[in-house]
């Protein structure tokens, strides 16, 4: 039940910290944290270590939901400079960095559909639903991130 | 740095003559140890051959789910040497390996040589499969026997004078190439660390791009894990020895959840190069993946 707590406030802070920032790279490195905090949520279910709740389950789908819309509109042009690590394949390859993005929108939206009005019934139902979003992660990671430390 | 190493390589090839034509020799198996190893089973094959992510390389540049299995080569690695392109090594008998014995795949991975007798490039993991064992690469070569012919050609390197030298790189082997395990452990180091240096060091050839190169592409085996810029592409590789900038704050099943998941424990999830790697960590037995995580917290930390 704690971890179940932090979670959800996890959630919350990081959209609250969304609407402060005017920075683009701080803006969309946020909407990832509330992307990371749904997915540990989703996670925590899938693995029994936070007992299923359909409701937090509908909490994390729309919070991804949420980050798909606005997530795309944070990459403006000389925003490859600075503490980022977007990858400058964004830049060169705009229209498949958008197609990324659409994939997830159309994910996260089937999931919505899913949840209807009281969340996935059951955590078959959940896991049904969050697993074809959740692979959207790695494949825009892989093509459109970088890491460099 | 591309001219500097252009030039020490020129001035090898040329001042060294006849010392170069004996030392560069290419070497191949003792044809005893071949002899060693059993018929080969598939079904280990098909283990071996995720372990040390061949697809990865040798099938169709972004190749997923069953295609992955269809080994048509054409992937291009864009290094500082030059383009190098996998090629096809799909059963097919004039484009791919189909006509190779046992011992010619063997010499392949674990020497460099081809059937020719002719060196490969480094850029084809082998100073990693050469820590290989014999059985293993007998189980490989019957599964990749029974995969899908492709009948086409990859196309061929792209490499300029010197790097288009094959025989410069037996001196690269010389130097930098060995079949010894990296990592001193003790004998009685438990049966799972064990098994996870085998993979790390050998198959799994994680050295290649978390190790960090000389200027001749050499791997600094003092700085082994210790995180290295990327040969190929752009970013980096992570340092994923136990220190406080790598893995130290990682328990074991962290590891091995991030290799079966890709989710790390602050669940950002895995990128770049390393997604191929991990997908291919997937489908291994969850007990390799505990292997490795248990040889990555036991290594000696980088700093
Ligand atoms: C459409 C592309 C795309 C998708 C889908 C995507 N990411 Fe990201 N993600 C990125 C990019 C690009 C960055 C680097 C942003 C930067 O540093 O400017 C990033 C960064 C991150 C970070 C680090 C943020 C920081 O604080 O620096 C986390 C954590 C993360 N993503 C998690 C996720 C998770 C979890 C999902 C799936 C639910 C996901 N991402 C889906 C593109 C994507
Ligand atoms: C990092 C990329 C990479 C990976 C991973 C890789 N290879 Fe290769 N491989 C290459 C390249 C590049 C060459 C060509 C080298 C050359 O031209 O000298 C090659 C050559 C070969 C050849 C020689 C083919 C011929 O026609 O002469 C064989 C056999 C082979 N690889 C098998 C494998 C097997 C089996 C695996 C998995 C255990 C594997 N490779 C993994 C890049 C890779
Ligand atoms: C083709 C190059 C390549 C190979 C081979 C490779 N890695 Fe990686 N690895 C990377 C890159 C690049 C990253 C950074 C991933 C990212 O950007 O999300 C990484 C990240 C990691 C991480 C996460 C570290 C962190 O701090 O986030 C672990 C753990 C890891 N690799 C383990 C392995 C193991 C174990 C192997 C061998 C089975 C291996 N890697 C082989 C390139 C590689």
């Amino acid at each position: 039940m704690k971890r179940l707590a932090i979670s959800v406030s996890a959630l919350l802070f990081t959209m609250v910290g969304v609407a402060a920032a005017d920075d683009p790279i701080v803006v969309r490195q946020s909407l990832m944290q509330a992307a990371a905090a749904s997915a540990a949520t989703s996670a925590g279910m899938m693995k029994g270590e936070i007992e299923y709740n359909p409701t937090v389950a509908k909490a994390a789908i729309a919070t991804l939901y949420g980050v798909s819309q606005a997530y795309g509109d944070y990459f403006p042009e000389g925003t490859q400079e600075g503490d980022s690590d977007a990858s400058p394949r964004i830049w060169e390859d705009m229209e498949g960095f958008q197609q990324a993005i659409a994939d997830f929108q159309t994910d996260t939206a089937a999931a919505v559909q899913a949840a209807g009005e009281d969340g996935p019934a059951d955590l078959a139902a959940f896991q049904q639903a969050i697993q074809p979003v959740l692979s959207n992660c790695k494949d825009c990671h892989e093509d459109f991130r970088i890491q460099d430390n | 740095m591309l001219r500097k190493s252009l030039y020490v390589i020129v001035a090898l090839v040329v001042a060294a003559g006849a010392a170069f034509w004996l030392l560069t020799q290419p070497e191949r198996l003792d044809g005893s140890a071949l002899a060693a190893a059993g018929p080969g089973d598939p079904d280990r094959g098909e283990r071996v051959f995720w372990a040390g992510g061949c697809a990865s390389c040798h099938a169709r540049p972004d190749a997923e789910d069953d295609a992955l299995l269809e080994l048509a080569g054409g992937r291009a690695l864009e290094t500082d040497f030059g383009t190098f392109i996998a090629p096809n090594i799909s059963p097919d008998p004039e484009h791919g390996i189909g006509d190779w014995s046992e011992a010619d795949f063997a010499n392949a991975m674990m020497r460099g040589v081809s059937p020719e007798g002719e060196h490969y490039y480094p850029a084809f993991p082998y100073s990693s499969y050469a820590r290989m064992d014999e059985q293993d690469v007998a189980d490989l070569f019957v599964y990749l026997n029974a995969l899908p012919p492709v009948a086409e050609a990859a196309p061929a390197n792209e490499l300029s004078f010197p790097y288009n030298i094959r025989r410069g790189i037996g001196l690269w082997k010389l130097l930098y190439m060995h079949d010894q395990p990296v990592v001193d452990l003790p004998a009685d180091a438990p049966e799972e660390v064990l098994r996870g240096r085998y993979l790390v060091e050998g198959p799994g050839h994680c050295g290649e791009c978390h190790t960090p190169r000389n200027f001749m592409g050499g791997q600094n085996f003092d700085r082994w894990l210790a995180g290295a810029p990327m040969m190929e592409g752009e970013g980096s590789a992570p340092d994923i020895t136990p220190s406080e900038d790598g893995l130290g704050s990682w328990s074991a099943g962290d590891i091995a959840y991030y290799l079966e998941s890709g989710f790390t424990p602050d669940f950002d999830v895995v990128g770049g190069a390393m997604a191929d790697v991990q997908r291919n960590m997937a489908r291994l037995p969850d007990e390799d993946r505990r292997a490795i995580a248990a040889y990555l917290k036991a290594i000696p930390a980088a700093n």
